[in-house]
């Protein structure tokens, strides 16, 4: 991988989708923990809730270091999103394909984002689907190309090692691809 | 978002507000002194500013934050965090046995002593927690 010798990979995305879990399936490191008891079971029936950061750490097969940060989901965090988006490689968005608002969610967060940083890659995770033919994919997609953005949609198990491990891959891919454009427009 | 009257319990609501009051009658140098849930709610603030509410959401982070590092120190939990600036200070301490989990945030200007602004919060946490016990 000739990137770079150190990563770094933002996970983002509403409360309960998942970033915690997901940090936890690959890191290499215990990982470090903001959870605090969560008083908004209205919102999200979850005992607990992240308000500053997770971070955890992954050695690629090459050598190339991977620092994982987590965001806090909810809206009055987005302060956070925008200090741990700072020098990203790019961004890792989780959606409870279950919840009733993932639509909004992927709009949403997607948007935000993209507005931090509209050269960062997004590859989206979605989470608790029972999307057998993909119809539910198809839309998500269709959401993010009606507001001008590219990104590869995936169902995932954020449990599961290999899953996470495969949007991580994703995003190298992407930024892999976008070098020699990078590198042209340097020279 | 739901005001504090609908997320908190009115006896939590009613003490704070008035340990607040207390506080910022004392402490004339104290602008902003807010009580803030573990997870970034404002549970009241004196005054009520506008921006009691994103700063509770960001003192809570600074806390977990603070208790993160003190973790991976392998210290004991923190006691308080400190900001200081050149025309202010920010002090944020814990609030014992309460449930829920309750912090103090306070914003001072620079003629505030810090050790006398330590003090004070201090005792306000403590009275706070003895109102709020579990």
């Amino acid at each position: 991988m000739p990137l770079d010798q150190e990563l770094k990979i933002v996970f983002a995305g509403p409360m309960g989708a998942g970033k915690t879990t997901a940090i936890r399936a690959i890191s290499d490191i215990p990982p470090v923990s903001t959870e605090v008891e969560n008083n908004d079971r209205a919102a999200c029936g979850k005992e607990s809730t992240t308000v500053a950061l997770d971070y955890g750490q992954l050695l690629l097969e090459d050598g190339t270091a991977v620092r994982l940060y987590g965001t806090p989901g909810q809206d009055r965090f987005s302060f956070m999103w925008e200090i741990l988006c700072r020098g990203a490689m790019g961004v890792v968005l989780l959606i409870d394909g279950s919840s009733a608002t993932a639509v909004a969610d992927l709009r949403t967060y997607a948007e935000n984002f993209h507005r931090l940083n509209p050269s960062q890659p997004l590859v989206i995770g979605v989470g608790r689907t029972a999307d057998a033919d993909g119809r539910q994919l198809d839309e998500y997609v269709r959401v993010l190309t009606s507001r001008g953005i590219v990104a590869p949609v995936f169902n995932v198990d954020v449990r599961q090692r290999a899953d996470v491990l495969l949007l991580i891959e994703t995003l190298l891919c992407i930024l892999e691809a976008q070098l020699p454009e990078a590198n042209h427009a340097a020279s | 978002m739901q005001p504090p009257s609908q997320r908190f319990a009115a006896d939590i609501l009613q003490a704070t507000r008035r340990h607040l009051a207390e506080l910022v009658a004392a402490n004339t140098e104290i602008t902003l002194a807010l009580v803030t849930s573990a997870d970034g709610f404002e549970v009241a603030a004196q005054p009520d500013l506008p921006v009691a509410q994103r700063i509770s959401a960001m003192s809570s982070s600074l806390q977990a934050l603070s208790e993160a590092i003190a973790r991976e120190a392998g210290l004991s939990r923190s006691r308080n965090l400190i900001i200081e600036t050149e025309n202010g200070t920010i002090v944020v301490l814990g609030i014992p046995d309460t449930s829920p989990r309750l912090s103090l945030a306070v914003v001072a200007t620079g003629n505030e002593i810090l050790g006398r602004l330590l003090w004070a919060t201090r005792s306000c946490c403590a009275a706070l927690g003895q109102s709020l016990q579990v």
